[in-house]
């Protein structure tokens, strides 16, 4: 186990520069999540750390040594790729072996080795498989064995439930996380889904375009996104997003359609802003701001009711913990709790605390 | 007429035509053995008969007895052998590293082996003998093989095997895993690569075993003959006697055919299959 440290991490492909001076702290046996829109960077992180690609400028930091010249397989690291890469070739338990023969261990013990590894993984009944006779599940679990019977300082894990259908991905999701809690060996995984960065991490790092835009801890970025891009990213439904202005001292947000929506912490502001609202922090009743959406569509899901409704020219979402029958093209009042209105700077983006 | 009707007489249709097309691409195949089992009077019979009435086994005496033609046999053989070990070994290192290696200038290089397919061995076959003539290779099997180390088709072949199902991903894990290059090149790439290796290892010998330009100018010797040449010249010697050299080339068939049978699952495979593998 170790701390994994990022010092100012740049790397370029060609011309093109892909990561700008990219910095942050792992903690030793954390598990981090990279989280972020495809493209953003953060696959090619994973393949610095790992050794796969040459870094530009920067350091990358395991436990007390700098590693960027040191070869992968020296880091001491394991790495579960999107596809699993298993040999087809070998049986499962020679993949997951197969490190342990370079590592020129006795046959005696890498077969211990991989039985215990199996055992964990619940996959000792498919041993003298191989990869081609198992499901998607099942070359998952191997993949993640292969990693696991080395014993690495530090688990890379990149999309790795990506391939996997849904309701497979959620049990597997459970499963990882309680492997983490068992080996407890820092982590890093990579995901494009925010879900499963929230629900497995200790610490989400969200990242756009090459530039890292929020550390925290996944309720922290919930609850105190530092910007619009993290405020939309994170939350599934997305937060709506709307254009207001306010003058100083007054309490009153106004939406472009003339509404108003009180909150009477803005008086400090002044000019054009975007506030932003979660969808379940929207009501049918109770006390706070109101407001009149036109519904453009509904989803019942017997437990819940998804909206999509439109207000001051935005589309916004509504989540409500309720049955709902409307027709589409209604206008209903809804309400809001003031101090869930989050208001970001209509130029840079940026959560204003108010 | 319904559509299972429809359906079996078109297969039935289909069938036919087949058959049709196999008897008549056997037949020259078949009447060639005959041949080799017929008396010298029996072969110049109209119609030509396609069982001998009274076959005999002289003319495979006589090819046996009168010419080297064992010999040139394992010449062709071991001239074959040679050029295979050496195409597949070229071929597989080369396309492997063209493949997942991708620098410009080894792009280049990869144009540069295409560019030589284009070339008619023709073109260069004279230079080239001199070549072998100054390094004192003629009447070798050394300078039978000058030429028949490295094919470019093959270099082809393997990248695009390479390319096609061998994914980085696979590299990189056994590279994180403590595996050197060559270590991964030997326990992963080419167990993954049999089947288009077996493919071209029955390519690269056929070609050399019907090698006949190249052997007729370096062999010179009557005893170093390849079965190819030794077949010509058994031609010109004995035009009248067809029969012999219908028993001659009946006996050189069945090594090739042999290895056809034995490797034909592997030459359908790699030529068919090299598409993405999980």
């Amino acid at each position: 186990m170790a701390t994994v440290e990022i010092k100012e991490l740049h790397k370029s492909f060609g011309d093109v520069e892909i990561l700008h001076g990219i910095s942050f702290t792992i903690p030793d046996g954390a598990f981090v999540a990279l989280v972020g829109p495809s493209g953003c960077g953060k696959s090619t992180i994973l393949r610095l750390i790992a050794g796969l690609e040459e870094i530009t400028s920067g350091e990358i930091h395991i436990g007390d040594n700098i590693i960027n010249d040191v070869e992968p397989k020296n880091r001491n690291i394991a790495m579960v790729f999107q596809n699993y890469a298993l040999y087809p070739h070998l049986t499962v338990a020679q993949n997951m072996g197969f490190s342990l023969k370079l590592l020129k261990k006795s046959k005696a013990e890498i077969e211990r080795a991989v039985q215990h590894t199996a055992e964990i993984l619940g996959v000792n009944k498919l041993l003298h498989r191989l990869p081609k006779q198992l499901s998607g599940g099942q070359r998952q679990r191997v993949a993640m064995g292969r990693a696991i019977v080395r014993k690495p300082q530090v688990f890379l894990f990149d999309e790795p439930l990506s391939n996997l259908d849904a309701k497979l991905r959620v049990q597997m999701r459970a499963e990882l996380k309680a492997l983490h809690r068992r080996l407890a060996t820092t982590t890093v995984y990579v995901t494009h889904d925010q879900i499963e960065a929230m629900t497995m991490a200790d610490i989400v790092v969200v990242m756009r375009d090459g530039n890292v835009e929020q550390v925290g801890r996944p309720l922290e970025l919930y609850d105190k996104p530092v910007n619009q891009f993290v405020a939309g990213f994170i939350g599934s439904p997305a937060m709506g997003f709307l254009p207001a202005t306010t003058k100083v001292g007054s309490s009153e947000m106004v939406l472009s359609d003339g509404q108003v929506l009180s909150k009477p912490t803005c008086a400090a502001l002044d000019g054009g802003y975007i506030i932003g609202l979660r969808p379940e922090h929207i009501q049918l009743g109770g006390n706070g701001a109101s407001f009149k959406a036109t519904i453009e569509a509904s989803e019942q899901t017997g437990s819940e009711t998804l909206l999509l409704a439109r207000l001051a020219d935005q589309e916004i979402t509504i989540l409500l913990r309720e049955r709902f029958d409307t027709p589409i093209g209604d206008v209903h009042t809804f309400v809001i709790d003031p101090t869930a209105v989050q208001v970001f700077d209509s130029k840079t983006g940026a959560r204003l605390e108010t | 007429m319904s559509a299972t009707d429809r359906a079996r007489r078109t297969n039935f249709l289909l069938d036919v035509t087949l058959f049709v097309i196999c008897i008549l691409l056997l037949t020259p195949l078949i009447l060639l053995i005959a041949n080799g089992f017929k008396t010298p009077q029996e072969m110049l019979v109209w119609p030509p008969t396609l069982f001998p009435k009274d076959p005999t086994l002289e003319n495979f005496h006589k090819v046996f007895t009168e010419t080297p033609l064992l010999r040139w046999m394992l010449n062709s053989f071991l001239f074959a052998i040679l050029s295979t070990v050496a195409i597949v070994a070229t071929s597989a290192l080369a396309g492997y590293i063209i493949g997942k290696f991708p620098f410009r200038t080894i792009n280049i290089i990869f144009i540069l082996f295409l560019a030589t397919a284009i070339i008619p061995f023709e073109v260069y076959m004279i230079p080239l003998y001199f070549q072998v003539k100054a390094l004192g290779l003629l009447n070798s099997v050394g300078g039978l093989l000058v030429g028949y180390l490295v094919m470019s088709f093959g270099i082809f072949l393997i990248r695009q095997n390479v390319i096609a199902s061998i994914p980085d991903e696979l590299l990189e894990a056994a590279r994180i895993d403590g595996a050197g290059e060559l270590w991964i090149f030997w326990y992963v790439v080419l167990p993954l690569l049999r089947g288009p290796l077996a493919a071209l290892a029955v390519l690269a010998f056929f070609q050399a075993w019907t090698a006949f330009a190249w052997p007729i100018i370096v062999m010179t010797r009557k005893k170093s003959f390849t079965i190819e040449v030794g077949l010509a010249n058994f031609q010109s010697a004995y035009t009248v006697d067809l029969s012999l050299l219908s028993a001659a080339s009946a006996a050189v068939m069945v090594p090739s055919v042999l290895a056809f049978v034995l490797l034909r699952r592997n030459f359908v495979e790699g030529i068919a299959a090299s598409g993405m593998k999980e």
